[in-house]
């Protein structure tokens, strides 16, 4: 099996349960967050290195379709502090960690990352809809 | 004749590696994001959103010495708690000692290049 297939398929089959969905969506969240922060890195030295361009550039961000990539990358900027956190608080505090903590845990860094992203995600959207659809300037 | 077994330390101890002081970084570093990175989003993407970013939008913000201060620390922050975070991933799926290696200077090299690329941009400036 190629390494890649055995991750897919382990990580399918491994009944880690509630730790391991939080593992997975940590990974996915960081590594997809990782993605635009190099690129935003690139895009913002442009205002120093080709200050032309940086409109233009600008401008690819503004399609609808990458308005609703950034609704997401929001939510996975969100996930990813609140799960950090209780990562953080239980590798430092090890005492605060006891096995019957896991599920609840998990599920409500879920939970609380949903509520803060809501009002976000709603003025996000009205932002998309105006600006793409009903020609706000 | 008998071992002893010491202890296992509930107290906090400093690390003696450098993984050990990587590890300890990426909590910190996280830690420090939760308001830097947040804060940031909700000013750039959902206050003002990408519909009113321009050159002056941003030659208006770094008008004030603090904000770069402020996108300073989080390219250092971020980045770096990001690419330690892909090599971390990396490593888990990779078997060969050579291989690893090869994945932590080419990150280390990435890292560096792309970072010093967005520190010559917040200090220049707009042009």
């Amino acid at each position: 099996m190629s390494p890649l297939r055995s991750v897919v398929v382990g990580s399918a089959q491994y009944r880690g349960r509630e730790g391991q969905i939080a593992f997975i969506l940590h990974r996915l969240s960081g590594l997809g967050t990782l993605l635009f922060l190099g690129l935003h890195i690139v895009d913002t030295s442009f205002v120093f290195l080709a200050p032309a361009l940086y409109g233009e550039v600008i401008n690819l961000y503004r399609s609808p379709l990458v308005m609703l990539a950034e609704m997401v990358l929001v939510a996975a900027v969100i996930y990813h502090g609140v799960n950090g956190l209780r990562l953080a608080v239980f590798d430092l505090f090890p005492r605060f960690w006891q096995p019957n903590y896991e599920k609840p845990a998990v599920y409500g860094a879920l939970a609380t990352a949903f509520v803060l992203w809501l009002p976000a995600a709603v003025i996000m959207g009205r932002n998309l809809v105006g600006f793409a659809f009903l020609g706000w300037k | 004749m008998t071992t002893t077994v010491a202890p296992i330390s509930r107290g906090r101890e400093r690390p003696h590696t450098l993984d050990g002081w990587i590890w300890l970084a990426m909590r910190y570093s996280g830690i420090l994001l939760i308001p830097l990175a947040w804060i940031h989003v909700a000013i750039q993407d959902v206050l003002v959103g990408v519909n009113r970013i321009n050159l002056n939008y941003v030659a208006q913000r770094w008008a004030l010495t603090g904000w770069r201060v402020y996108d300073v620390a989080l390219l250092a922050l971020a980045f770096g708690h990001g690419m330690n975070g892909l090599r971390q991933v990396l490593e888990d799926y990779l078997t060969s000692d050579v291989a690893r290696r090869a994945v932590r200077w080419v990150i280390f090299f990435l890292w560096l290049a792309i970072a010093a690329v967005g520190l010559v941009a917040v200090v220049g400036g707009v042009r």
